[in-house]
């Protein structure tokens, strides 16, 4: 319980940074595994699943506003998922607990986006109704606390939200993650290969659609052709 | 009174937090009524009235915001009733011009190109470039946005006319090119390790790839289909193997 706590709290942390700071990169799948592998030890497992989840969010150019999953909520679930399961057990059929670790990824990031625009309208009503106090009778630093307020308040907000999806959603995850792993045999781990495969791809085909114009193709090639020609190479 | 350096910091500092009061009336105005209260204060004796002048709606790239907050504390600062007057004008034009600029910049350049280089990374399990992109990618965003503020802070309405210039445009050029370079490399390295897989691993990519092409075309969300295949796969390989 300690685990899902602290990932949670991880969680709201980074929904902090992604929708409400800078965005540093550090909510994006890819980089989420990274600290959740570490604290439950499985830090290969968790990153496999990080770079397929990345993979199918690498949506190249959505303009600001594009209704996107919430690839927070899902990064840090399927993560999570993946790994509270290969740490207690070490289940032999990791590429069945991976590919269901994505699999809650996914649909976590869904409900997680469902569930942030349910909660985004109370926060949207909250913030289309701001007015800054009269000044006078009130004194300007008023209008200053009612401002950091409204700022640190709504930030917090969407962390909490996050932190709350995660909670409930990340043990839920974690179970039926276990169930795979526990049901599917050898065969269904073939499979699970395979959908991973097709998973990745999704995140082939968003940098050539994206990088397909004339002139960005000529370097999309290039860098094809530099690696696969380098691999032969060693 | 001129804005010291120690002011334009707290400016920047709150101006990270733009988004977070992001909403669809408004925008970002609370955040940047926000940053503007950092500095209000210094610039005049009646703050309330330049909190005042900026309660409408605001909308740009984050990541462009400070360009055009900096040029909205200078001409305040400046203070003519004329320059007060066209603030409207100023922040209209400066915010679709760099809004595009951003966008294309850091959304469809920058973001992209350190995410690609850090799945390559995490391909090859290489963590000390995951933490050089982390590294790098934010020194460019923050150094980016300590000087835009900088920058639009001392030319006012010149902002407007320096971003519109080719010179950005070589710029979020170069930026496009590097991301589909690394776009590229993270092509061939998914292909290559396809291949060192068996064809089947590579027929599947490639006709994954082209599936999810389609889908993205048309507007479908790739992800849904992806959740929906999963049994299907499974199911599939059960009987096949």
């Amino acid at each position: 319980m300690s685990d899902i706590l602290l990932i949670a709290i991880l969680a709201g942390l980074l929904a902090i940074d992604d929708r409400a700071g800078w965005q540093t990169l550090l909510g994006e799948p890819v980089f989420v595994a990274v600290p959740i592998g570490a604290l439950l030890g499985t830090l290969d497992e968790a990153l496999k699943v990080g770079v397929v989840l990345q993979l199918a969010w690498l949506s190249i150019g959505a303009a600001r506003g594009t209704r996107r999953p919430n690839t927070v909520v899902g990064g840090v679930v399927g993560a999570g998922a993946a790994s509270l399961v290969l740490s207690r057990g070490g289940d032999p059929r990791e590429s069945i607990v991976i590919a269901a670790g994505v699999l809650m990824g996914l649909v976590a990031a869904e409900v997680g986006a469902m569930v942030a625009r349910a909660t985004g309208e109370l926060r949207e009503r909250w913030l289309g109704g701001f007015r800054l106090p009269e000044m006078p009778p009130h004194p300007y630093a008023d209008a200053s606390r009612k401002l950091a307020f409204t700022v640190i308040a709504s930030a917090l907000w969407v962390g909490l939200v996050d932190f709350v999806v995660v909670l409930l959603l990340l043990p839920l995850a974690a179970r039926v993650t276990a169930m795979c792993g526990a049901r599917l045999g050898a065969d269904a781990a073939a499979g699970a290969v395979w959908w991973l495969v097709a998973v990745s791809a999704i995140g082939l085909a968003a940098i050539v659609r994206a990088f397909s114009t004339r002139v960005l193709v000529r370097f999309l090639a290039l860098g094809v052709i530099a690696t696969i020609a380098i691999g032969w190479l060693r | 009174m001129r804005l010291s350096r120690r002011d334009l910091r707290h400016v920047f500092t709150r101006l990270l937090f733009v988004q977070a009061t992001l909403h669809r009336k408004g925008m970002q105005n609370v955040g940047v009524l926000h940053a503007l209260d950092a500095a209000a204060p210094r610039l005049t004796r009646h703050p309330e009235s330049v909190l005042a002048r900026h309660t409408d709606h605001f909308n740009t790239n984050p990541n462009a915001a400070p360009i055009v907050v900096g040029g909205v504390l200078r001409i305040e600062e400046d203070g003519t009733q004329a320059a007060l007057a066209a603030l409207p004008r100023f922040k209209q034009a400066a915010c679709s011009a760099l809004a595009a600029m951003g966008d294309v910049l850091v959304v469809g350049g920058l973001k992209p190109l350190a995410l690609t280089l850090a799945v390559v990374s995490a391909i090859y399990s290489f963590f000390a470039g995951l933490v050089a992109i982390v590294v790098l990618y934010n020194a460019a965003l923050l150094g980016g946005r300590a000087w835009g503020l900088r920058f639009g802070y001392e030319r006012g309405w010149g902002v407007v006319e320096a971003f519109t210039g080719p010179r950005v445009q070589r710029v979020v050029m170069l930026a496009r090119s590097l991301a589909a370079l690394a776009g590229g490399v993270l092509v061939g390295v998914i292909a290559r390790r396809s291949f060192s897989e068996g064809t089947d691993h590579l027929a599947i990519a490639a006709a994954a790839t082209a599936g999810a092409w389609l889908a993205m075309k048309r507007g479908v969300n790739v992800g849904r289909i992806a959740i929906v295949l999963f049994p299907l796969v499974i199911v599939i390989a059960m009987l096949v193997k």
